[in-house]
């Protein structure tokens, strides 16, 4: 049925879906709305019916809380389903996602560093105020992905196999120092370290839905420019240079457009694993692995399926919720295990294919 | 028209081309043999304007050709490695399209889509044009590619501009069914204002395809002849170190080597 759509239709249908599950996440929760309700408290908020008393508590929960929340979850979704794709055209592989190549990792360490020393004057960063989280996150993201680059490119050239075994290498290093920051902090602290290492949407707020909502219009319009390019890549460095597309600049600017959102991402609601795999995976198999189908089609899934997995943290263990990392990981890592076995039944090397030999 | 005056290349301190002056005709099919690390890929990545060469200048006709003018040079000259695998379950016809990026912006013309159709249809591969491109087997694959080159460099009849395909050993994973197909198809193109440039090894098969031959030796041009016939045996078994031999076909009256120890 799915392969009949066009690829208009299926991004239509994703948007229609998308838009249900926007509506749904906003009406459960501990605090339950009624679409009419949603409406009306809607209505009420912008004014253009006259506010009621009795649905004032209706309304501070859906605004303070629950709006942002599901926007949050949705913009979220996007940046981990666009950044899951953009990785795995740039790996030409489909195991890749911002876990691996040290993205996540390194933001995680820079956001560590504020909950645990933000509060000594000691450190310039305090200066940043609220912006200390996203600016670190965004420079140990940048950091680890950089040195992993760099460590895996020699004669211009990016070896696949090296970033990979890299990409393991920092991520260790990032790990090791947020275990230790969290070892050494006080217990309120690391407390939120936990928190935001398995990814939270509780303390979402309208700050963090326009700072990540505006970054990642920007990088996802940055993004759009690129499906040429990435589907180019996937024949390999050289052949998308007679192509007329210059690689290393290509992957440059994908690094960083990538790590900008991932990072600005993270430091609002954390290290969220495996949503940036099996989005553009899904894709893959029910559609097009044509680059200028999978990036707008992964920001809208990966939408979708954070509100879905949201709603089923709200609900699996009411009245109290699931911290999100953990069920994506359940969700997902059964998916990951599934993709190496299949791609080792098929005999291609899991870390090796793509590009031309000779 | 490809023209190489004086051409030298070095990395890492060794030297893999060395002042190496050579001309590849249009509406030919030249061919450049050697041993391995004669230099061959190397001159024709910097022939095709990958790499810019450490000494000497490359130019088509009257353009000068460097690797800053990717995108100019991507949509006159195209060129076929000889095997290209993707990780991803892209569409036949996805493939081909690359072959027209350098031509369109955001989305393909109709004009895009024709040529596409029609590149597909030269090489026999219409009716795959759907499948996925891992599920091929090799020998479709090469023609796939193949299809993508065409594609880039599609000109109908004799086009106001030139242009150049270049060849990297394009056959070197293919049965003779698939080696001849290709290889004929891209003789095709001659007459249209295109010069083929391919690296072959298969000696006999460069001799039935080629009209135009450049014989490389560490680095250097040992030998530039225009016809079979004008290859000494001597040269031959000196540059590729085996003892060498020529016979008639008795029907074509064309030479055929034979290779031994």
């Amino acid at each position: 049925m799915l392969s009949r759509l066009t690829r208009r239709q299926f991004c239509l249908a994703l948007g229609s879906l998308l838009a249900l599950a926007l509506v749904a996440s906003a009406a459960i929760g501990a605090f339950t709305f009624s679409p009419a309700q949603l409406v009306r408290d809607l209505a009420q908020a912008a004014g253009w019916t006259p506010a009621s008393a009795a649905d004032a508590l209706g309304r501070n929960v859906l605004l303070k809380l629950r709006l942002p929340r599901v926007l949050l979850c949705g913009l979220t979704g996007a940046v981990l389903g666009v950044s899951g794709t953009i990785m795995q055209g740039l790996f030409r592989n489909p195991i890749v996602e911002p876990g691996l190549a040290g993205t996540s990792a390194g933001a995680a360490l820079g956001a560590a560093l504020v909950f645990v020393f933000g509060g000594t004057t000691a450190l310039a960063f305090t200066s940043l105020g609220s912006l200390a989280v996203p600016v670190l996150a965004f420079a140990g993201a940048f950091g680890a992905t950089m040195l992993v680059y760099r460590v895996s490119s020699s004669f211009g050239k990016v070896n696949v196999f090296t970033l990979l075994l890299a990409g393991i290498a920092v991520n260790a290093v990032c790990n090791a120092g947020t275990g230790y920051l969290s070892y050494v902090a006080r217990d309120p602290q690391a407390r939120n370290i936990t928190f935001w290492n398995l990814g939270t949407f509780t303390t979402a707020d309208w700050r963090g839905v326009a700072m990540v909502g505006l970054v990642f219009a920007v990088c996802f319009g940055w993004s759009l420019r690129y499906g040429k390019a990435l589907n180019a890549l996937m024949l390999g460095e050289d052949e998308a240079a007679y192509l007329g597309i210059d690689p290393q600049r290509l992957i440059l600017r994908l690094i960083l457009l990538n790590t900008l959102m991932v990072a600005v991402d993270a430091a609002m609601v954390g290290v969220i694993a495996f949503v940036g795999l099996v989005v553009p995976h899904m894709l893959r198999m029910a559609k097009s692995s044509d680059y200028t189908f999978l990036l707008p089609a992964s920001a809208l899934l990966g939408a979708v399926l954070m509100e879905l997995v949201d709603i089923a943290a709200r609900l699996v263990i009411r009245p109290a919720e699931l911290p999100i990392g953990i069920l994506t990981a359940v969700i997902g890592a059964p998916v990951f295990l599934g993709m190496l076995l299949r791609q080792q039944r098929l005999g291609g090397a899991p870390v090796a294919t793509g590009g031309a030999h000779g | 028209m490809v023209e190489l005056r004086g051409v030298g290349y070095e990395a890492g301190g060794r030297r893999i081309l060395e002042a190496v002056d050579a001309s590849f005709l249009e509406d030919r099919f030249n061919v450049i043999l050697g041993p391995n690390g004669a230099g061959k890929s190397t001159l024709l990545k910097i022939a095709a304007g990958l790499l810019a060469p450490s000494a000497g200048t490359v130019r088509y006709g009257e353009r000068a050709v460097t690797p800053a003018d990717a995108r100019g040079l991507a949509r006159m000259r195209a060129v076929l490695s000889h095997h290209v695998e993707l990780a991803f379950p892209l569409a036949v016809e996805d493939v081909v399209l690359m072959g027209r990026y350098p031509h369109y912006g955001r989305a393909p013309t109709a004009r895009d889509r024709e040529i596409v159709a029609s590149a597909l249809a030269l090489v026999e591969m219409s009716d795959r044009r759907r499948q996925a491109y891992p599920t091929l087997s090799g020998g479709e694959q090469q023609k796939v590619q193949l299809a993508r080159v065409l594609a880039q460099i599609w000109s109908e009849g004799r086009s106001a501009e030139s242009t150049v395909l270049f060849l990297d050993e394009p056959t070197s994973n293919l049965d003779v069914h698939y080696q001849v197909h290709l290889l004929e198809a891209t003789r095709g193109l001659l007459g249209r204002g295109c010069t083929v440039v391919a690296i072959l090894h298969d000696i006999n098969t460069a001799l039935q395809f080629g009209d135009r031959f450049l014989l490389l030796e560490s680095g250097r041009v040992a030998l530039t002849a225009e016809r079979a016939d004008q290859i000494p045996a001597a040269l031959v078994e000196h540059v590729f170190r085996i003892r060498a031999r020529q016979v008639r076909d008795p029907e074509q009256g064309d030479v055929i080597w034979r290779f031994g120890r």
